[in-house]
């Protein structure tokens, strides 16, 4: 963070994010993605399993437009979840 | 001749100790060593825990009143497992006729889960611009660690609250984006409003521009 905070020596309140900041998705390339996902929520009363497919898609989105780092579906969680195919299979880092 | 091998032995296994130590203690975690690579975020990390109670995660937003945009969450709640990664929303909008960069902060409630929920991405720490009357989402990848199922304090928690603060974003004397707010109120959206702080170091009698530390009065 560039901005000062109070130092502790115990885990911080707020730790930066793991991988930075998600580009902003100025011509909402993937905003029907974000709408599949929110009503998927609406309909499973607002539990995130159901809809971890739709997160998968989304995030894919960001991924194939530039507005997401790729990243190997293991390393963000979603290894074991259905969804849009993966394109980029089991590659070595 | 055997002695002085001996002390030359020595000498060097005193030597080596140093490096040999600090892989063994990086290797096995022994004595609080922390183990680094991915730290929370190595990918066995992130599964469900099937069976484990839902835990749920409200989110709120707030503005500071010097930035011209609305900001809000597209879902009230999400309810997670630990473990699991999953996805919210918010949506701001840039409601002035000039581009605007702001930057968010945030703090979880209850501060004893603040250091089981780990963002994987978000938007927040870093400026976001937006141009006179955009509008855009603002994604959330986030899960809370399955470590607070042994955490005898934090395991029972149902309820977690995630409160984003949109600030206007100014530039400081090192030319770093800051919000452009008091100090207070930065501090009471990062969760730091029930702890004391100490006087702030006045660097603006340094000329030269070196930042010596002069004490408090």
């Amino acid at each position: 963070m560039s901005f000062g905070r109070p130092g502790s020596s115990q885990i911080l309140q707020a730790a930066p994010p793991d991988r930075g900041s998600f580009p902003l998705d100025h011509d909402g390339e993937c905003k029907a993605m974000m709408s599949a996902y929110l009503k998927c929520l609406k309909e499973n009363k607002s539990a995130s399993t159901p809809c971890r497919n739709l997160t998968k898609g989304y995030l894919d989105c960001r991924m194939q437009r530039g507005l997401m780092q790729k990243e190997e579906w293991e390393n963000i969680g979603l290894g074991a979840v259905n969804g849009s195919p993966d394109s980029r299979g089991a590659t070595k880092k | 001749m055997y002695s002085a091998a001996t002390m030359l032995f020595a000498l060097g296994a005193s030597y080596a100790a140093v490096p040999l130590y600090r892989a063994f203690c990086a290797a096995t975690g022994y004595a609080g060593t922390p183990k680094t690579g991915m730290g929370k975020f190595e990918p066995e990390r992130l599964h469900p825990v099937t069976g484990a109670r839902r835990i749920k995660v409200t989110f709120n937003s707030a503005t500071s009143e010097a930035l011209p945009w609305t900001f809000t969450p597209q879902q009230k709640h999400v309810w997670v497992l630990p473990g699991e990664t999953s996805l919210a929303f918010y949506t701001a909008k840039n409601t002035s006729k000039e581009d605007v960069i702001g930057i968010a902060t945030y703090n979880v409630l209850p501060d004893r889960v603040a250091p089981y929920f780990a963002k994987v991405e978000c938007f927040c720490f870093e400026e976001q611009k937006l141009l006179a009357g955009e509008e855009v989402d603002m994604p959330l990848f986030f899960f809370i660690d399955k470590d607070i199922l042994d955490d005898p304090g934090a395991r029972n928690v149902t309820d977690v609250v995630l409160n984003y603060t949109f600030f206007k974003a100014r530039r400081n004397k090192q030319g770093h984006l800051e919000p452009d707010a008091a100090k207070d109120v930065v501090d009471a959206s990062l969760g730091w409003s029930h702890y004391e702080h100490a006087e702030p170091i006045d660097s603006s009698s340094d000329a030269k521009g070196d930042t010596a530390v002069k004490p408090s009065a």
